[in-house]
């Protein structure tokens, strides 16, 4: 097929992370495709409209982090977020009420002082020291992988820059970040806080689209690295972009056009022929052929690589690494069309629920919520956050209505006993879910014009998520920088010539707008240029 | 103050405390072990709990006693005698049972007749563990160096370390990796099929923690088990003949041997610090007893909140202490029986009555266990490794009568209401209830019933919330994070003040290197 190619390289997937791999491999001089599968760029950013005249991103709650450096080596320089957003989180009460804690420190501390005088008073510090944390993986986020395994002493090198970035953070904040990355969020807050309120409002930062509860080890990374990029004060969540949900999409796409990337949507890869151990390009599911050298992929690279490419190109035990990747979708979504701003009694400005509200008093009530998915059932009593993505973006509705975003956890994709998710299944954990909401928002039920409900099972149906699972696979320690998305593999390569993998499964993770995309597309124009002497 | 005076003063005599104590005396220090029980051992003592019945009543096998040290001290020759443990047997819910023998062909075949998978994947598995106890060996020997330090001794360590990782090579590092941060359970999902099998091995991973077998951290200790091993002095776990005391007896012997002194009954109510360096001990009977350096073998919270004034110690020390976990999640239940237990799936008498029987049929099992630990309950059906020492070592029962140690997990130190009689008392119903739901007989045999909770352990040795590793082991508690980040060394910012318990690096087990490492850190600043 190489003799008629048009294209140098080949990029699967319109989501953040292709579109930027796709813009720096143009920008660098070569000539780029970019494919995919739906009719809508925007990958897990995607607008969907659930009803007549509703709209919501049910996957892009959180806009994630633009890293800067990325931002310029792409050319999107127009993108601005929303200006004095001071959503931050706010958690329903044990009996009635709401605890909001908003982004600003002081005032934050002013809210938290009721419940105790002492964690007020720790607030501003503890905010400051998870931006310092999650400041350290910014660094470490924008790098490779670092591999102290690495055969190559190029490979080190930016070991040792990271190293003194490292200890650039000073003696207690060094010995801080290698103590909190294996820690629970539960032990984190139970070590600076007593307020049970206070601990239920940041807890479930730690727990997001994981399956374990805010008791097991390493959700105290999940905390932090869902943090970075997010401004000082936040314990949850960047802040969301000005022009909508779509905006990073729309500028992300300008860029790619500008750099010369022919997109084409609607199409759907179904294999990725490879010959001699080099990828040839790439075969649509309407059985077109398209000629390339290089194949940049941002799907999951567990579908990439069992889904796509002929097993005798791969070792077994590579395929028994690549099958050992938890996944483990936890995560359902019911949309809501609501006929208007649902009350909350209790809280005291509406514009709390521009934020994420968690309807999960205590961080044992979290727990408990975690303990059915470890048996592989529903949670009973599911956590449950809110958010009204309307409040900032009257556009995804008409009129005075308003969407309402809730998210479940835990709904594990995969159900004891080979259960299967069906209509009924469905039905119960909407069910449960309005219930949380008309249990802290009367009348709520009255409000709802129509609903619909992802389950991890349509969340794999539509958005083409593995197991269900936003992140690509688990953010465990054994599965993030070198691990990730498996040990040894963390350098965005795969055994097969000519393929790169650069989506959310692959270093640096899911949140980061082209973090992998454009880690992936510098180490494929590295390995091309046959040194890797940039690293 | 008395008119003794000595070059080390030991607190407490628990086998580190003894480790460092011997390794002192042999060095030629002047040294005195003060132990506040009549009995020194601290966790691993046996005690005649009844009349003719003798108990490892705390701590009751050994694996990872270290070679260096029996060498050193020549420990054989003082009484050191492990009978090797055979076998474990996990009976299951079904009737039916799974076993490892002593005899690889014999486990092999055994475990082909469950899973032919399992049973191929276990050789390679073995071998992987068998590499990784290798990789970790060097560290467990080393003092932890400061990763935020500068100075030429960190730096040299944490070069020495870098390289020791580079030299395993990407697989084995790889795999140390995800040994060190993954869930017992998914680490061994992605190795065995056989569910029994999995909640058996993971079970090592949760003794002493306060984590469900689910639980990333977990899966470390899987390496427990190997590691006696590749040291060559013995089988992986065994009994010492006499019990876990007799251990204790065989160092302290060893100590004694080489000049130390043993004062038992003599607890230590403080150390005396005057501007900054310690000047010796008080004792709780008023006495004084005068030395240059004092050594804690106690537990980091006692050691830094109760032997000292908190005035002494800077803010981020005594921060680090508060933060520190113990969260007892253990507890015993020791048992003189008229006879042997019949296990259902093993009818009458037989090998599997020499090694150990556990109770762990799934891996849901475990974690339901840890659930209700969770909630502050004791487990309603608990994790149990049980042996019964008097088939191995006769003189631990009187002729026909046996003894039977019953490791439980979980019991909370923190119940719900706070433990009383009534509810100790409970929780031993609850354990000899699953037990006979596997060896009906067991009731009928039971003549006495020690049943001892976190409370008891914290009360009786004085293990801060009953935690046997001195603190928790999990990942955030170990190596140069143990017991504090800038005091893992030993030292403590008191100038002559020492740790030396399990509370340090590299942790709890009767393996005896804390007190052997703090003893040498100790000769070294002198030198």
């Amino acid at each position: 097929m190489n003799q008629t190619a048009r294209y140098d390289d080949i990029v699967i997937g319109g989501g953040a992370n292709g579109l930027v791999a796709a813009t720096t491999l143009a920008r660098a001089g070569r000539r780029v495709l970019l494919l995919e599968r739906e009719e809508a760029l925007g990958g897990q950013g995607r607008l969907i409209e659930f009803a007549p005249g509703f709209r919501a991103a049910p996957l892009g709650l959180d806009p994630g982090w633009l890293p800067p450096v990325i931002a310029a080596a792409v050319g999107i320089q127009t993108l601005e977020r929303v200006p004095s957003f001071d959503a931050g989180v706010g958690v329903a009460l044990d009996g009635s009420g709401f605890l909001s804690v908003p982004r600003d420190p002081r005032q934050a501390a002013k809210t938290i002082a009721p419940h105790s005088a002492a964690d007020a008073a720790k607030w501003p510090e503890f905010v400051a020291r998870l931006r310092t944390l999650a400041g350290f993986l910014e660094s470490l986020y924008t790098t490779p992988a670092p591999d102290i395994s690495a055969s190559s002493l190029n490979e080190l090198l930016p070991l040792l820059g990271l190293g003194r970035r490292f200890r650039a953070l000073g003696r207690r904040d060094m010995i801080e970040f290698l103590r909190t990355l294996p820690l629970s969020v539960w032990d984190l807050l139970d070590d600076w806080f007593e307020s049970a309120p206070l601990k239920a409002a940041v807890a479930p930062g730690g727990i997001q689209d994981h399956q374990q509860g805010p008791r097991s080890g390493g959700t105290a990374f999940v905390l932090l690295h869902y943090l970075v990029g997010a401004p000082a004060g936040s314990v949850r969540g960047r802040t969301p972009w000005r022009g909508g949900a779509e905006a990073f999409t729309i500028a992300a796409e300008q860029a790619a056009r500008a750099a010369g990337v022919t997109i084409r949507t609607g199409a759907a890869v179904a294999r990725i022929p490879v010959k001699a151990d080099a990828i040839q390009g790439v075969v649509l599911e309407n059985a077109e052929e398209i000629a390339s050298s290089t194949v940049l992929s941002t799907a999951n690279p567990v579908n990439t690589l069992l889904g796509w490419i002929d097993p005798v190109w791969l070792d077994p035990e590579f395929i028994r690494e690549l099958r050992n990747v938890r996944h483990r979708g936890c995560a359902a979504i019911v949309l809501y069309a609501l006929e208007r701003l649902p009350d909350l009694p209790g809280l005291k400005s509406a514009d709390a629920l521009a934020g994420v509200i968690s309807l999960t008093p205590t961080v044992a009530a979290l727990e408990k919520a975690a303990d059915a998915a470890k048996y592989g059932t529903v949670s009973e009593r599911p956590h449950v956050e809110i958010t009204v993505p309307t409040l900032l973006a009257p556009n995804l509705a008409t009129g005075s209505s308003h969407v309402m975003v809730a998210k479940a956890q835990y709904a594990p994709h995969r159900l004891r006993d080979g259960a299967a998710w069906d209509g009924t299944r469905r039905d119960a954990l909407a069910k449960s879910v309005t219930a949380a909401i008309e249990a802290v928002s009367p009348c709520f039920t009255s409000r709802i014009l129509h609903q619909v409900t992802l389950t991890p099972l349509d969340l794999e149906e539509r958005f083409g998520l593995r197991e269900g699972a936003a992140s690509q696979g688990e953010l465990g320690l054994d599965q993030i920088l070198f691990m990730r998305p498996i040990a040894g593999w963390g350098n965005h390569r795969t055994p097969i010539d000519g393929l790169f993998l650069g989506g959310a499964g692959s270093h640096p993770g899911p949140g980061i707008l082209g973090g992998a995309g454009w880690l992936a597309a510098k180490r494929m124009l590295g390995d091309r240029r046959g040194a890797d002497r940039r690293w | 103050m008395s008119a003794q005076r000595y070059d080390a003063i030991i607190v407490g005599g628990g086998h580190n405390g003894l480790v460092a104590a011997a390794y002192l005396a042999r060095a030629g220090r002047k040294t005195l072990v003060l132990e506040r029980r009549p009995v020194i051992g601290g966790a691993a003592v046996t005690e005649e709990v009844f009349p003719g019945f003798k108990f490892s009543v705390f701590s009751y096998v050994v694996s990872l006693l270290r070679p260096e040290i029996i060498r050193d001290l020549d420990l054989p020759r003082h009484g050191l005698q492990i009978l090797p443990l055979e076998s474990t047997v996990t009976p299951l819910d079904n009737g039916d049972y799974l076993a490892s023998w002593s005899d690889p062909d014999e486990t092999r075949r055994e475990l082909c007749r469950h899973s032919q998978h399992d049973a191929d994947a276990s050789s390679v598995f073995g071998r992987l563990m068998h590499h990784m106890a290798m990789a970790v060996k060097p560290i467990i020997g080393m003092v932890p160096p400061d990763p935020a330090s500068l100075s030429p001794r960190d730096l040299a360590g944490l070069l020495k370390l870098g390289g020791h990782f580079r030299s395993l090579g990407p697989e084995r590092f790889h795999a140390l990796h995800k040994l060190m941060t993954m869930s017992s359970a998914d680490y061994l999902d992605e190795w065995f099929e056989f569910d029994p099998l999995k909640a058996t091995k993971s079970a090592s991973g949760i003794i002493g923690t306060f984590l469900g077998p689910r639980s990333p951290g977990s899966a470390y200790v899987l390496l427990h088990h190997y590691m006696g091993e590749i040291d060559g002095a013995f089988r992986a776990w065994g009994f010492q003949k006499g019990g876990t005391g007799a251990i204790s007896n065989a160092i302290a012997n060893a100590a004694l041997a080489h000049g130390a002194e043993i004062r038992t009954g003599a607890g230590v109510e403080r150390v005396l610090v005057r501007d900054g360096r310690t000047t010796g001990v008080a004792l709780s009977s008023g006495e004084e007893i005068a030395a240059g350096i004092v050594v804690s073998g106690l537990d980091p919270r006692l050691t830094f909140t109760r032997l000292v004034e908190t005035k002494e110690l800077p803010s981020d020390l005594l921060e680090g202490v508060r933060r520190y976990k113990f969260r007892g999640s253990s507890g015993k239940v020791n048992l003189a029986l008229s006879g042997l237990p019949n296990f259902t799936c093993m009818p009458g008498e037989g090998p599997h009555l020499r090694g150990a029987i556990s109770i762990s049929p799934s891996i849901d099992y475990l974690e339901l266990a840890y659930d209700d630990a969770k909630y502050g309950e004791f487990s309603r059906h608990p994790y149990m490794d049980i042996v019964i020492p008097s088939m191995i070592d006769p003189g631990m029962a009187p002729p026909g009568k046996h003894v039977m140690s019953i490791f439980v997990q979980y019991a909370p130190y923190s119940l719900n209401g706070g433990w009383t009689p009534q509810r100790r008392e409970a929780f031993g119903d609850a354990v000899v209830k699953t037990l006979a739901r596997y060896a009906p007989n067991i009731e009928s045999l039971i003549l006495h019933r020690q049943v001892i909770t976190p409370d008891d352990i914290e009360r009786i040795t004085g293990l801060s919330e009953g935690n046997i590793f001195q603190g928790e082991l999990a990942l955030q508690q170990l190596f140069f994070l143990r017991p504090v980040p800038e005091w893992a060394k030993y030292r403590t910012p008191i100038h002559g003040y020492w740790q030396c318990g399990a509370g340090t690096h590299p942790g709890g087990g009767i393996m005896g290197a804390s007190g052997r490492l703090a003893a040498l850190e100790i000769l070294k600043a002198a030198a």
